[in-house]
């Protein structure tokens, strides 16, 4: 007998949304198929460390344009365990909403400066930290006049984690039109970055940005909490 | 400790979030689509038998759905999978990682593996992550269609029948297999929650 779980909603006024997002609720994992859904991607991470500062293409070169902040947290599971040594990769748009992927045809102002594009690892501690420019919004529907609210983008594959998720900022006019932050509801809350005062001279500010990821994924080849 | 407080102690996990259009290709080009050449340059190869999988990924109005980053597992021909309770395994085979990752730009792609043997009383499957832009992620499993085993598989057992040849990979001719995913509308292919599994 089928069993259902969630049923994932339409982000609205997303074109993609509507024609990508499966009508049917999404079927429940009977308990003899489960660990065959755990994901394991094989520890390949051998990265640079200085391509956790995104302000600059590569050490030495100008800083890029726009302001400059520092992205920090802890990655956890559900029961507040770090996830240790797991790979983040992080995109974001420069201070003009623009991306560097040769797939954005917006016409937005490129920094030849910025590349957006970072990866960092978890410390022992889960605690992690990058810094890139702070992204624009940009119009992502100019026929209904609908913005894409300022967003850096994040992945996290580790041990048996994985997320793709985007972290927001506190207050901006265009967060409550967004159809994915819609769907989200009051638990949006859990994607806004929390700003704080950077004591270093050359960055304006940091946010604070803990990545909790949910089910039983990330930890079930360890011990389970009963 | 009773279940109520359990769940009270458990912290609220960040949203999943929609990967987007721009996911950056670099990030995975240390990734190859041929699951049987993770190192190159070698004379050892995987064991079992090397195939290959066309498939794609279609929207509700069938047409490609462009820019999707697809993740795949799968165990090797033994039936063994790679992952943090087998590194030590007798049959882990050492030439097969069973796991890549792929960004496919028009919503095309093709898989180079070694078909995977039954695991865990499981018919033989592979494990498709979906990121794409608009939708979260989705997980399925893929299988195939020629397989007796698929009959006594408890993931194909737990859908409706008429569902389960959406998720077959069907054979077009020795070593070559094809498969369409449907992400929405008529034919859609069944996705699984692993979150609230």
């Amino acid at each position: 007998m089928t069993k259902y779980g969630r049923q994932l909603g339409i982000g609205p006024t997303d074109n993609t949304s509507n024609e990508r997002t499966p009508r049917n609720k999404l079927n429940l994992i009977p308990e003899a198929a489960r660990k065959s859904f755990v994901p394991y991607a094989p520890g390949i991470h051998g990265i640079n460390l200085a391509e956790a500062d995104m302000t600059r293409i590569a050490p030495g070169r100008p800083r890029a344009s726009g302001e400059a902040i520092k992205v920090s947290g802890k990655l956890m599971d559900e029961y507040g365990r770090p996830i240790k040594n797991a790979l983040i990769e992080i995109w974001n748009a420069n201070q003009h909403g623009g991306y560097t992927h040769d797939e954005d045809h917006s016409g937005l102002p490129i920094d030849q400066n910025f590349l957006g594009i970072g990866r960092t690892l978890s410390n022992s501690d889960g605690n992690y930290e990058f810094w890139t420019i702070k992204p624009g919004a940009y119009l992502a529907r100019p026929d209904i006049g609908r913005w894409r609210p300022p967003h850096i983008h994040v992945s996290i594959i580790g041990g048996s984690s994985r997320l793709i998720s985007q972290m927001y900022f506190p207050n901006d006019p265009h967060n409550d039109k967004d159809p994915m932050r819609i769907l989200m509801g009051d638990n949006f809350k859990a994607n806004i970055g929390k700003k704080y005062n950077v004591t270093a001279n050359d960055f304006d500010c940091g946010y604070n940005f803990d990545i909790i990821i949910g089910g039983k994924n990330p930890t079930f080849f360890e011990n389970d909490i009963t | 400790m009773t279940h109520s407080n359990k769940e009270i102690n458990r912290l609220t996990p960040t949203n999943e979030d929609t990967v987007g259009p721009y996911y950056p290709p670099s990030l995975c080009e240390n990734n190859s689509m041929d699951m049987t050449s993770i190192r190159s340059g070698i004379v050892f190869k995987p064991l079992g038998e090397k195939i290959t999988i066309k498939g794609c990924v279609k929207d509700i109005d069938g047409k490609l759905s462009n820019g999707c980053l697809l993740e795949f597992w799968q165990p090797n021909s033994q039936g063994v999978y790679y992952r943090a309770d087998t590194e030590s395994h007798e049959m882990v085979d050492p030439w097969f990682t069973g796991y890549t990752r792929h960004r496919t730009k028009d919503g095309n792609f093709s898989l180079t593996t070694i078909k995977p043997g039954t695991a865990d009383g499981r018919a033989p499957n592979i494990t498709v992550t979906i990121f794409s832009d608009g939708i979260m992620r989705v997980v399925t499993q893929l299988f195939f269609a020629d397989e007796k085993s698929n009959r006594d598989d408890p993931l194909l057992l737990s859908i409706p029948e008429e569902l389960r040849e959406r998720l077959m990979i069907n054979k077009i001719s020795d070593h070559k297999y094809e498969i369409e995913i449907i992400m929405a509308g008529k034919n859609e292919t069944p996705f699984f929650d692993d979150l609230l599994s």
